[in-house]
């Protein structure tokens, strides 16, 4: 082939890069990176918007834990991350500590025990607070308290516990809890408030759920602004690939060969 | 043409949906006081903003299609598709397009009975 265009796309594509069409290209940058950047604007805004939502129940009034369950009661499942009201007697010797809870990327453990509360001295399991290394914890509280909790549904997806003779576990499972303690527990933990002296406080594992709907128009304009990103980037890319009309580019090909 | 259609469609949709949400929702929402009927009434007609978003986006694409099918100039093409952002305008060029293809496309539009 002959012709100033025979370098095919590449060619074209060169054509473009000359300087008189720099301003063209900045301008497609531009668009793009605007588009892309108002997308993630509102993708963040749909992300924080159902995590306040999440949060929300957090900070609710507490209610008094007997009000919402009983030892027997499946985990209400509407109230994860309720705070509630406990008072009862400390069961000190079902002390234990739940290993792998990271607080600000520090690895250590959950300090729990239970609180006898409901009737028949049924214990509800108290995250008293974490700390780094079990053996830094202060001694297991005796006597009786009042304190507002986190409602938090039982762990337990199975991972089971090497050791079930020493007092670390790898999850927050009832079933494990229970071969500490002589009575009956609830099917649900708190996590205290306030945690105690000596300990750091525990960070909820389990946030309510939000509805699916909660702040979807956020996450409509985020592909939106996305579509249009990803439009502009086509159009450039048609421009920067296409034969020229305004030039005889096809010329060339119609010359004889030889 | 079914692609000439499909804009003149689009292009009623997204003027209706603009204009409303622009001089209905958007002043019920921000005039009337805080959290009377009114305003919450603009609070939700104000969904209809994701409505116009997405039918734009297809507005978009259609009209950009047109666009090359039909050889329009850079600048009419970009007036067209920011018709979809500014309040009236697309009826205003809806009708610029309908007599342009009238004149230069007589064959794509469907014979009207004489």
């Amino acid at each position: 082939m002959v012709g100033p265009y025979a370098g095919g796309v590449s060619g074209r594509v060169s054509a473009k890069l000359a300087p008189r069409y720099w301003g063209a290209h900045l301008l497609a940058l531009v668009l793009v990176a605007a588009a892309v950047g108002l997308g993630l604007w509102q993708y963040g805004a749909w992300q924080a918007h159902r995590d306040a939502e999440a949060a929300d129940l957090t900070d609710a009034a507490p209610v008094p834990l007997t009000d919402l369950m009983g030892p027997d009661d499946p985990f209400p499942g509407t109230k994860v991350g309720q705070p509630v009201t406990v008072s009862g007697r400390w069961v000190p010797g079902g002390t234990v500590y739940v290993s792998g809870r990271e607080r600000d990327g520090q690895d250590g453990f959950w300090v729990v025990t239970p609180l006898a509360v409901g009737p028949d001295d049924a214990a509800l399991p108290v995250v008293r607070g974490w700390i780094a290394h079990p053996e830094d914890a202060p001694a297991p509280p005796t006597g009786t308290a009042d304190l507002v909790a986190w409602l938090q549904p039982p762990e337990g997806t199975g991972q089971a516990d090497d050791d079930p003779n020493d007092d670390v576990l790898p999850q927050l499972r009832i079933a494990d809890v229970i071969q500490h303690v002589d009575q009956d527990l609830y099917g649900a933990y708190g996590v205290a408030e306030q945690p105690e002296p000596g300990l750091e406080r525990a960070d909820l594992e389990q946030l309510p759920d939000v509805g699916a709907l909660t702040s979807i128009r956020n996450l409509l304009y985020a592909i939106e602004w996305w579509f249009f990103g990803a439009f502009a980037a086509f159009i450039w890319w048609r421009w920067l690939t296409e034969e020229d009309q305004d030039e005889p580019a096809s010329a060339a090909e119609d010359t004889p060969v030889g | 043409m079914k692609l000439f259609q499909t804009y003149r469609v689009l292009a009623f949709v997204v003027g209706v949906l603009l204009a409303f949400c622009s001089f209905v929702a958007l002043p019920l929402r921000y005039i009337p006081t805080e959290g009377s009927d009114l305003q919450q009434l603009g609070e939700t007609l104000s969904v209809l903003w994701v409505a116009h978003g997405w039918a734009f986006m297809a507005y978009v694409v259609v009209t950009f299609l047109l666009a090359r099918r039909l050889r329009w100039s850079i600048g009419f093409t970009v007036l067209n598709l920011a018709a979809g952002l500014i309040p009236l305008l697309i009826f205003f060029m809806e009708h610029k397009v309908n007599q342009k293809v009238r004149a230069e496309h007589p064959e794509l539009v469907a014979p009207s009975p004489v």
